[in-house]
């Protein structure tokens, strides 16, 4: 208990309710980490017609959480001011068995702020949020009465509090074989335990946690293997593991689930939740391979979720979840189940506004000097720029001038929440710009950009989405339909100015004028943009030479995603090619990679022949490797990710036929999960990677990886043997011309 | 995905399969031609998703003459060159 104090200064680190209000954790100054007591009442609210409000009313007076009722006015995005019953709750762990039972007895009302997350409740009112450095009054019983945070989640390099971190690491993936050690690191440490005898490994475990008393415990497949398998070891030996901090709480556990979103079949595996500290699987956590935990911090930072919470769920849920704080600090009504239909409209109205971003069909072939514009965050952009959001789209009414759709002139709530990550987004992004690859900060905005990068593409398509609580289908046609207006205005200012537009694609340009190859020749044109489309774009680089590929399929047609390049730079990009595959084994993407490597050593497209000796040779000694059994039977697994249950496969493709072995091996596979699985000999073609038995690396097809092979070469190759001028390259490949270039067959 | 109306890709295969029957009765060197028009058309997919036409195959029939068009104006120069060069 604290003395005479009544003020202290920490770092915010969880909040969570408990009976009697809300258990909010904090990182003293002092590096003594507490849980302090914070009363916090919490509303719902509800709309009907008089009558039924009064029957509620009358109900709820009956009901044993004895809620404080009022008659409030409140705004509803879609519909303006409304007249709502406010429903208010002293403890807010009483607000969601009260709404379960109203909802059910009264179904045909409206609800509104009846299922937000109480962290954002409390960011919303405190203007707080994870990890904030916090000014925090307290009174003698150690109850927070008030706390204040003292930056903005929008400043740029934000202090990160002294955290406490514990790693374990199974020594193996527990899918492929069952671990028996587990690599531990301390924050002074690294060491391997024995997982048995069990008795030992959780008393070590016990005396870890309670020495280094962890903030955050870092795990690999720690929700779905680990901390299950040590909570059934504590279970069996009697011990007490204290994972938890807070012990009066218990270990919250999610089950694992599989849903369809972006055109993708996703698979979240079961998660294990702390009370008063962390954990993270690094497998199971969104995107960690793209932000890594620097991107995790500025995630609960700038959304105000949880930071376990916030690792786990998509960047969809960040974006709304910024968007009901922003609805909270406005008084703006957060409904409950979206009751908002589409408008009716004119079939002519559906056909011109059901459009995506304008993709064009690139010109095939090898290029100079091309350089690619993009537009910086086109679409968030568009909504900040003009003012789109579900409220201030004006149904129906176009602008005379543009023939784009009207937007009212009040600041939306989705530009309003936009506006300040866009600004910190774009601030980021000038700082990489200055400072130097090896700067100690250079590493973290990477981190954070990414992460905001993820929130702003998703905010577009929850725009989309009738289930979003603040979409609407008609801004995000609104967005789209802007974005083709600035891109073709981009176009035709590019054509003014004397460029060739080789290529569009939605918020990017690729275009060429001869002698038009600095940075600064540039300028002129990308200050025209600007100038006609008043959005932000920049020069992503300018390629030395850059190749669109024609369809697989049709060499006359292209294809508006695939493509390689080399920057001045020497930077490669490339799109759609088999490296950038994620089903594309690393044996032949490494190879694929290195030979780009060769081809941009290049210092124009006119020398690449020289380097045609080298590329050949490396492939011989691959080649010569793979059939010695030399290459490591880890860069010869093909991952696919399984879009339906394996009954469901008609034709039993190398991935169903994996699935159905380790199914045999009592190993099961959900959707969206991925199978692994090497090409052998004979029947039936594949091995599945995960099977008890080590693969004989005699059994593995050759055949079958000189192929996959063949074709990732014809991909880099084949822009250069049309170019014909080398007397080398009808000898490099045996059928020129043909699409069945047989890029091995000299050897 | 997520879309009410087919997209404008989905539109042209959907008309280029419609002719099925059509390119099964022309003789095998009118098929080539045939599919070399088809693909001309396929280059200019964007402008014909930007123009939202009702009926996209008028569309996609202006597709092909403007490539047409491309090549006479392309053979005429070719033409004009190489008879300016014989009168030299």
């Amino acid at each position: 208990m604290p003395e005479k104090r009544n003020e202290l200064r920490g770092w915010l680190l969880d909040i969570f309710p408990d009976e009697q209000g809300l258990m909010v954790w904090v990182l003293g100054e002092d590096g003594k980490r507490q849980a302090l007591h914070h009363d916090f009442s919490i509303s719902f609210y509800v709309a009907g017609t008089a009558s039924q409000l009064r029957e509620l009313w009358k109900w709820l007076l009956l009901q044993p959480e004895n809620p404080r009722l009022s008659r409030e006015e409140r705004c509803d995005l879609f519909i303006g001011n409304i007249s709502v019953l406010a429903v208010e709750l002293v403890y807010p762990s009483d607000l969601s068995p009260l709404f379960n039972r109203t909802s059910q007895t009264f179904p045909n009302l409206t609800y509104y702020n009846a299922d937000i997350p109480i962290t954002l409740q409390y960011a919303a009112r405190y203007n707080v949020f994870p990890l904030a450095d916090c000014e925090i009054k307290i009174d003698m019983q150690a109850h927070i009465t008030d706390i204040r945070s003292i930056h903005s989640p929008w400043e740029l390099d934000l202090p990160l509090p002294p955290l406490s971190v514990l790693s374990l690491e199974p020594e193996c993936d527990p899918f492929h074989a069952t671990p028996t050690k587990v690599h531990i690191q301390t924050p002074q440490a690294r060491f391997t335990l024995s997982l048995e005898p069990a008795r030992v490994f959780i008393i070590s475990l016990c005396a870890l946690l309670k020495r280094h008393d962890p903030d955050l415990i870092l795990s690999a497949w720690g929700d779905t293997w680990l901390l299950p398998r040590l909570l059934q070891m504590s279970k069996e030996t009697g011990i007490d593991l204290p994972l938890n901090r807070d012990p009066d709480q218990s270990i919250k556990h999610r089950d694992a689930r599989t849903y369809y979103a972006y055109g993708q079949v996703i698979h979240r595996g079961k998660q294990v939740l702390l009370a008063g500290r962390w954990h993270i699987d690094i497998h199971n956590a969104v995107m960690y391979h793209d932000y890594g935990l620097e991107g995790i911090w500025e995630l609960a930072r700038v959304t105000g979720l949880p930071v376990q919470t916030v690792a786990r769920v998509s960047p969809g849920t960040g974006i709304s979840s910024m968007q009901i704080v922003t609805a909270l600090k406005e008084g703006v009504l957060a409904p409950w189940r979206k009751q908002q239909a589409e408008h009716t409209r004119s079939i002519m109205d559906l056909i011109r506004s059901d459009m995506g971003g304008l993709v064009f069909q690139p010109t095939i072939g090898l290029h100079r000097d091309v350089a690619e514009i993009d537009f910086i965050s086109m679409y968030p952009s568009v909504m900040a720029r003009f003012n789109i959001s579900p409220e201030t789209i004006l149904p129906g009414i176009r602008d005379q001038n543009t023939d784009l759709p009207a937007t009212s002139t009040e600041q939306g709530l989705i530009p309003k929440t936009l506006e300040p990550l866009l600004r910190k987004r774009i601030a980021i992004k000038m700082q990489l710009l200055t400072i130097s690859k090896w700067d100690m900060r250079y590493k973290t905005y990477k981190a954070q950009s990414a992460a905001h990068k993820w929130l702003l593409v998703t905010c577009f398509g929850y725009l989309g989405y009738k289930n979003a609580r603040f979409g609407k289908i008609e801004a995000h046609e609104a967005v789209t339909a802007y974005g083709r207006e600035a891109l073709l205005r981009a176009k035709e200012a590019a054509e003014d100015m004397g460029f060739t537009v080789l290529h569009m694609y939605v918020d990017g340009l690729w275009v060429q004028k001869k002698g038009s190859n600095k940075v600064q020749d540039l300028q002129p044109l990308l200050d025209e943009i600007l100038n006609r489309t008043g959005l932000p774009i920049a020069l992503d680089g300018i390629y030395r030479w850059i190749s669109f590929l024609p369809s697989r399929l049709n060499k006359n047609v292209p294809v508006a995603n695939r493509y390689f390049g080399v920057f001045q730079s020497g930077e490669i990009k490339c799109r759609g090619i088999e490296l950038r595959r994620h089903d594309t084994p690393k044996f032949i993407s490494e190879i694929q990679n290195e030979v780009l490597e060769l081809l941009a050593r290049s210092p124009d497209a006119d020398h690449i022949s020289e380097y045609l000796p080298k590329i050949q040779s490396l492939i011989d000694g691959k080649l010569y490797d793979l059939r010695r059994q030399r290459i490591p039977l880890e860069k010869l697994i093909v991952r696919q990710t399984l879009s339906r249950p394996v009954n469901e496969y008609r034709v039993p493709s190398p991935a169903a036929v994996a699935v159905r072995q380790l199914e045999g091996a009592g190993k099961f596979l959900r959707p969206g999960q991925t199978v692994r699985f090497i090409y052998t000999l004979g029947e039936p073609g594949v091995y599945a990677w995960d099977l008890e038995q080590a693969l004989d690396p005699k059994k593995v097809s050759v055949h079958v990886y000189k192929t996959l092979l063949d074709r990732a070469m014809e991909t880099v190759m084949q822009p250069f043997v049309s170019m014909q001028a080398q007397p080398f390259l009808p000898l490099f490949f045996s059928d020129v011309g043909n699409t069945s270039i047989n890029f091995s067959s000299l050897l | 995905m997520g879309r009410t109306l087919p997209s404008i890709t989905q539109e042209f295969q959907q008309e280029e399969a419609s002719f099925a029957r059509f390119r099964r009765a022309l003789r095998r060197s009118d098929q080539v031609a045939l599919d070399d028009l088809f693909a001309l058309a396929r280059q200019h997919l964007a402008a014909a998703a930007y123009a939202a036409h009702a009926l996209p195959f008028e569309t996609f029939l202006l597709c092909m003459l403007l490539e047409e068009h491309k090549e006479v104006m392309k053979l005429k120069q070719h033409i004009e060159e190489s008879r300016a060069r014989k009168e030299e």
